[in-house]
């Protein structure tokens, strides 16, 4: 059941809510737990024994790490500081043997469901090299939903409490509930425990404003989907299906378009996810800051599915340019090549890791590796020239803070981000590098009105995207205002409140791209 | 209590705009003979009234192979799809009422694929999806709001552009088939449900009664047919007097399982439906119980008709 099914947001949830408000207290999370483990049943059927295995895990690591750790304060009472350094090292050295244990355990099943066909693929390549012919079978697997999701949390939440930011929970249906809750079980926000735990099992009655509001942000998450992104995959879909047959200016068009249907499915999806979770008083976090507004590819990436990217920070940037092979290798340097080389070489290093399994856990796919090598790159390489590009901006009376240079810096970064996605989408890289290719070469612009006309758009459909993306934009403005628009409009007279619902409401209904001759566009990120 | 009236009041002024909204987009014609919801829910009441002769109802199968347009350029026949996803034969039997009290049509070819079906099959959730189609007057005709501007004046409806498809769905992907030879000779039969049987049965007496040809036909699929399900339907409709027209023995036909599925021989894509209307209006040429339209002034929204779904092809 996709989070766009009307059975979904306007059967499914409000019975819910029903269902919430009426149960005592003490048995909401319990509700909320069937209704996520029924919600993830119907996308991955039997294959739900999976997440409940990870649950199982994470909860006995973290029991098991807990009481490793309470052995040890027992243990520490009374001894001498030799003593306690040596007790201390044993029960650290048993404590990252249960999380390296489970974070295998559950990084497994990972590896199995979504890299097992790639590898096997890659293998038998390598085979083919030695005469080899098939040389291991392909096993295609149905992976269960969300996947790529629930692991992350899964391993945040060990590591959590291996560091000792968070206390292991007691009650495993509450570690069930965090790792399948169903806003966020299909494409994220993926959440913290420590960031969570409070509201999600609070239980508090659902408020008429909470529900409101949670309609509010998720009509505008249906209207970014089914008006916009639902519409353009129309045009996207020709592009990068028959690429050969348009001009380098059409194909680029495509780039753009795909980018911003991914941001409208994408965003579109957290706003219904978030409006789910807002009804029941659990406030989820932004996955999306109007990215872009960004002023460098480092700054959309903190903009844009921005609870993965903490993720990454938290987990491999941190603990790599943090441990001790690194640190050795940046010592040595910072002796002979001074700090600034020093740091950039740190952070490089990080960087590779984290836009290596960036990219991984986009696909199992060459082109998913290069997508993550070539924001490596850049920012890497805007790490490397800042200093020189402020001295020269410095020397040229460039004002770097006036608008001309803001916006100049922000279409650069947009430029560099449909580029980006258009490998990203493309068939293969070998597909990305030739559409790239022709966007250089083929700048045949006097094909592109009859081209933009036969791309399965007539003109009113642009209409109805131009009108759409404005408002779309006039929001994004205002919520980068830091204006908060829903309780600004709940302020305004009822009359003026309800016809903006109702043309909202209308919107969708009449100008989604939905039914006889259109193919939604399927949860692009739910497959990651 | 003041929170639970406001919301009340929000719905009732929602469905008031609802069925305001619906009454603009739909064919008004229909809507003042069959009402929003009968009109949203059949697609063939979009057409002007007893324009079509032959309605061809089914599943999946059906919109995926037959494209009355080409049919229309070739052979000048009116023909449309009424046919859904998955379609029960009860939901078949509905659609056939419903063709032969809008458009009185000479023939009605049902496909033998939805004799197989069995209700009992169907996902919980099937009635439910049924139910809300049926009363969401936007799902088939939301966009014709791009028509609507254009006449917003006009108080006739103007046929040209309510369903220029006729039914079909035009679908371009292509995924090969590694399966050959599926319509091996056999002695096997394949047993219908009762519960269809009862349903057949019921629509073969009201074309009778209404003096309309049924015939069965099977339209080609690797993945659905097989010489079993062949010799059931044979044996069962010969019973009733219906003919039966398997095109999966068709060897004219041709189609070319690596290029003409969309999905690994289950489904017809665009260019076998090229063919397979081909075919079937061959077919209805040699029943003689409908004539070409074509030069007819009657029927010119068909000819421009045809040149948007022309213009509508990528």
């Amino acid at each position: 059941m996709s989070y766009f099914n009307v059975l979904y947001a306007f059967v499914a949830l409000p019975i819910l809510v029903a269902l919430y408000n009426i149960v005592p207290k003490k048995i909401r999370p319990i509700l909320l737990l069937l209704a996520s483990y029924a919600f993830f049943f119907s996308y991955s059927k039997f294959l739900i024994v999976f997440v409940m295995l990870s649950s199982l895990s994470i909860y006995l690591a973290g029991r098991k790490m807990s009481s490793l750790e309470s052995k040890k304060k027992e243990k520490l009472e009374g001894l001498e500081k030799e003593e306690k350094k040596a007790v201390k090292e044993t029960y650290q050295k048993n404590k990252r043997n249960v999380l390296v244990f489970t974070i295998i355990f559950n990084a497994f099943f990972l590896f199995i469901f979504k890299y097992l066909g790639f590898f096997v693929k890659n293998t038998n390549h390598l085979v083919s090299f030695f005469g080899g012919n098939n040389f291991l079978p392909i096993i295609k697997l149905a992976a269960p939903i969300g996947i790529s999701f629930y692991t992350l949390q899964a391993i945040s939440y060990l590591v959590d409490i291996y560091r000792e930011k968070i206390e292991a929970e007691k009650k495993l249906l509450k570690v069930m509930l965090y790792l399948s809750f169903f806003p966020t079980v299909v494409e994220g926000p993926i959440t913290r425990y420590g960031d969570i735990k409070d509201t999600i099992y609070e239980g508090t009655r659902v408020t008429y404003q909470n529900f409101c509001f949670g309609y509010q942000r998720i009509l505008f998450g249906f209207f970014k989907k089914m008006v916009i992104a639902d519409r353009l995959n129309i045009f996207v879909k020709i592009i990068f299906t028959d690429y050969m047959s348009y001009s380098g200016p059409a194909i680029f068009l495509g780039a753009i378009f795909y980018t911003i249907l991914l941001y409208m499915e994408f965003s579109g999806t957290m706003d219904v996810v978030i409006g789910s979770a807002e009804m029941f008083g659990i406030t989820l976090p932004e996955n999306f800051r109007q990215p872009f507004f960004s002023k460098n590819i480092s700054e959309f990436w903190s903009r844009w599915h921005i609870s993965l990217g903490q993720w990454f920070k938290d987990y491999i940037f941190y603990p790599v340019s943090l441990s001790k092979p690194v640190k050795k290798l940046t010592t040595g340097i910072k002796k002979t090549f001074g700090n600034r080389v020093s740091s950039l070489t740190m952070g490089g290093i990080a960087l590779f890791a984290v836009w290596s399994l960036n990219g991984l856990w986009h696909g199992a796919g060459y082109q998913y590796l290069f997508f993550g090598y070539y924001h490596f790159t850049l920012i890497l390489l805007g790490n490397i020239f800042e200093p020189w590009i402020v001295a020269f901006c410095t020397k040229a009376h460039i004002n770097r803070k006036s608008i001309p240079y803001r916006i100049f810096q922000t279409v650069k970064t947009c430029i560099l981000v449909f580029i980006g996605e258009l490998f990203f989408r493309a068939d293969g890289l070998r597909a990305g590098f030739s559409m790239m290719k022709r966007i250089l070469t083929d700048f045949q612009f006097h094909h592109i009105g009859r081209e933009i006309a036969s791309l399965g758009l007539d003109i009113k459909d642009y209409i109805v995207l131009a009108i759409a993306l404005l408002f779309v934009l006039g929001i994004s403005i205002l919520r980068e205002r830091r204006i908060p628009i829903r309780e600004k409009i709940s302020k305004k007279p009822l009359v003026l409140r309800w016809t903006l619902y109702y043309v909202l409401i209308f919107a969708i209904l009449i100008f989604g791209a939905y039914g006889k001759g259109y193919v939604p566009v399927a949860p692009i990120y739910a497959d990651f | 209590m003041k929170n639970a009236l406001k919301s009340i009041l929000f719905m009732g002024i929602f469905f008031l705009l609802l069925i305001g909204t619906s009454y603009w987009l739909l064919p008004q014609e229909a809507v003042y003979h069959y009402g929003i919801i009968k009109t949203a829910h059949y697609d063939i009441l979009g057409e002007e009234k007893d324009t079509i002769d032959v309605v061809v109802v089914g599943d999946s199968l059906i919109y995926s192979a037959v494209s009355p347009m080409e049919i229309w350029h070739e052979y000048g026949f009116t023909v449309f799809d009424s046919a859904t996803q998955g379609q029960l034969i009860r939901d078949s039997f509905k659609h056939v009422q419903v063709a032969v009290e809008s458009q009185h049509p000479k023939m009605i070819l049902l496909e033998a694929n939805v004799l197989y079906r069995d209700a009992k099959n169907k996902p919980w959730s099937y009635d439910y999806e049924e139910w809300f189609k049926m009363y969401n007057p936007y799902q088939g005709y939301h966009n014709n709001w791009k028509r609507r501007l254009l006449t917003m004046f006009q108080n006739e409806d103007d046929f040209t552009n309510i369903n220029v498809f006729k039914g079909f769905k035009y679908i371009t992907d292509s995924e090969p088939t590694t399966k050959t030879n599926y319509m091996k000779k056999s002695k096997k039969k394949k047993k219908i449900p009762e519960e269809n049987q009862r349903y057949f049965q019921q629509i073969v007496k009201y074309c009778k009664d209404n003096n309309v040809k049924l015939v069965v036909i099977s339209t080609p699929s690797m993945k659905v047919w097989n010489y079993a399900k062949h010799n059931g339907i044979e044996k069962f409709v010969s019973s009733y007097g219906i003919d039966y027209v398997d095109f999966n023995l068709d060897d004219t036909i041709d189609i070319d399982w690596n290029t003409e599925t969309r999905d690994q021989g289950d489904h017809l894509n665009y260019k076998g439906a090229i063919k397979f209307s081909h075919a079937l209006g061959a077919y209805l040429k040699k029943t003689d119980l409908v004539v070409d339209h074509r030069s007819d002034s009657a029927y010119q929204s068909w000819n421009e008709g045809y040149r948007i779904y022309q213009k509508s092809l990528k």
